[in-house]
């Protein structure tokens, strides 16, 4: 075996893997999850993210690891601030896709009688599906308002309250965002989209608090069992994935002039204090506040029809993480650096300046989305994730199959029916994307949270079990 | 081959739906290869599709060589009575891109993000 098992979860990629490697790989996982990364082109891919320039810790996956575009998803890695490289395929297409959560004052026993109500109801309100269009039509000057205030513009045009800003990563907005340098060609692609689930893995689930881990930190962060809860997971839409394109390319061609080569064109890069690497921080930073307002929109629409339908109006925001983002941050190891997650969580502990003032004594809840019949979890933070990992840990289960493969023999009719007998009921604008998202596609979301747990990189709070689902 | 990635990747997004030669459109690629020009073509496909719900249905090429791309595109815009979307696509990738030529005939293999 290549791989040097460092202990029970932890597996390092020596140098030696691939000529080139500036630092080691690190790979968490146990002996099952090890086999199923070796199966992909995972290791490759994190040996390549290695061998970019000023790349300091190690190249990491975490245990849902698998291959993506250049970098793997899962993946993080660390670049010095002065001397490190910037790169558009580091955060992915779907610039802050990520999840949060909303926390009702409802039991599972009050729920269940309404439930089909209240599913119709998420699915007329909530835009979602292929090709699918927002509610609201902005003129380019709105959109500029969005992509500079993020959350914030969604709550001063009447979706949530000022409340919720404190409970989202950065409050919802990051502040160095400029529209300015996002293009026009990506405004013209996000432009009707805001507020729209979009397809995919994406979803809105209605779940109930099945088992509590940590009594203290639950009770902080307002969990209870039987307790109704909402995971909403969406991203930053067509304006994400063309902030994405648009720089993949001006980075390709800004390669030349800086002298950097690469293994893989989808690593391209450059370095952060460059005009190019500024310019894409700004952007991406526009575009996960497209995504922040996104799911502050959906937020806002889950509670009318909470309201409506189940006469209640309280669906506390828990939290807002995002899953795929570049940010500069100060660690132990590599001192000040641009951290890239790319399908990896923040995860940092209790007592760091970042996190919401309401959890400051307890950490960073970190929201762990299951596939669609299995588990979802709330982790925390933990000083082992700042020690190791940049403070990041997992983001969910991790494909195990493609989608094609997924579709293969599957009847969105049978999956309906099979969910249905464990207590989930679907709601999916295609049939096809039903069955791309059908369970078994997925590793098994506890297995991959127990390496983390037991890693030290989070703690195990709750886990929550769906019953009822939106899917694009 | 940039004619039918094209046609495939509408076909991908909006499958057997019958797309006529309605509205036309033209369009001028630079690009530093023929990997680049290839990718950069089928972003433009998707830009239009995503952004201005059009679909391509034909291409005349005026100028194709590893560096350039001119062409007219014809097609029509989306019409929900007449064609089914069947897939989002996210964005086009250099995932493992391969542009073969064997025998005079070209082929291409292109990864897509969805």
């Amino acid at each position: 075996m290549i791989l040097k098992k460092l202990d029970d979860y932890r597996f390092v990629i020596p140098k030696s893997f691939q000529e080139g490697m500036k630092v080691e790989g690190l790979i968490y996982a146990n002996d099952e999850l090890i086999i199923a990364i070796e199966k992909d082109q995972t290791l490759t891919q994190v040996a390549n993210v290695a061998t970019l320039p000023g790349l300091v810790g190690r190249s990491l996956a975490m245990p849902d690891a698998h291959q993506g575009y250049g970098f793997a998803i899962g993946g993080v890695a660390a670049s010095d601030i002065e001397k490190g490289v910037v790169s558009a395929g580091g955060v992915g297409f779907d610039i802050n896709c990520g999840v949060r959560l909303l926390a009702s004052n409802i039991l599972l026993d009050e729920a269940k009688p309404k439930l089909d109500a209240l599913l119709n109801k998420l699915f007329r309100d909530i835009p979602c599906g292929t090709g699918k269009s927002g509610i609201i039509d902005l003129s380019f000057e709105q959109l500029d308002e969005v992509l500079k205030k993020g959350a914030s513009w969604a709550v001063e045009n009447g979706y949530g309250t000022l409340s919720d800003l404190d409970h989202i990563e950065e409050c919802g907005t990051l502040v160095s965002a400029d529209p300015k340098e996002v293009s026009h060609r990506a405004k013209q692609r996000g432009r009707d989209q805001l507020g729209t689930l979009g397809s995919g893995n994406h979803f809105v689930e209605v779940q109930y608090v099945k088992e509590i881990f940590d009594e203290e930190t639950a009770k902080v962060f307002g969990l209870h069992l039987d307790q109704i809860v909402v995971m909403i997971h969406s991203g930053s839409r067509g304006l994400g994935h063309q902030v994405c394109t648009d720089y993949l390319e001006e980075m390709q061609e800004a390669m030349l002039k800086y002298g950097i080569k690469v293994v893989d064109r989808q690593l391209a890069c450059v370095p952060i204090k460059s005009q190019e690497g500024q310019r894409y921080l700004k952007a991406m930073a526009a575009a996960a506040n497209f995504a922040f307002a996104n799911r502050q929109m959906m937020s806002h629409w889950t509670r009318q029809a909470f309201k409506s339908i189940l006469k209640s109006s309280e669906l506390r925001l828990v939290y807002d993480v995002a899953h795929n983002i570049a940010k500069e941050e100060t660690h132990s190891v590599g001192g000040r650096v641009l951290v890239h997650r790319k399908g990896a969580t923040r995860a940092f502990p209790k007592h760091r300046p970042e996190i919401p003032k309401d959890y400051f004594n307890v950490g960073q809840p970190v929201l762990i989305p299951g596939s669609m019949g299995t588990y979802s979890y709330v982790l925390v933070g933990t000083e082992r994730a700042m020690a190791e990992t940049f403070g990041s840990t997992c983001h969910g289960a991790g494909r195990a199959m493609s989608r094609h493969a997924a579709k293969r023999n599957a009847s969105a009719e049978e999956l309906i029916h099979q969910l249905k007998e464990k207590g989930i009921h679907v709601r999916g604008a295609s049939k096809s994307g039903l069955t791309e998202e059908k369970p078994e596609a997925y590793k098994d979301v506890s297995a991959v949270v127990d390496v983390v747990h037991n890693a030290g990189i989070a703690r195990k709070v709750a886990k929550m079990i769906p019953i009822g689902v939106i899917k694009g | 081959m940039y004619s039918n990635a094209a046609l495939g990747l509408i076909f991908v997004i909006a499958g057997t739906s019958k797309i006529e030669s309605l509205v036309e459109r033209t369009m001028t690629i630079p690009a530093i290869d023929r990997e680049n020009l290839l990718v950069r073509w089928l972003t433009e496909v998707l830009f239009l599709y995503d952004a201005e719900k059009f679909l391509t249905a034909a291409i005349e090429f005026e100028v194709l060589n590893d560096t350039l791309l001119k062409a007219k595109i014809l097609g029509e815009p989306f019409n929900a009575r007449k064609h089914k979307l069947r897939l989002d696509i996210k964005a086009i990738t250099y995932h493992q891109l391969k542009i073969e030529e064997h025998s005079g005939i070209w082929t291409a293999r292109v990864f897509v993000d969805i």
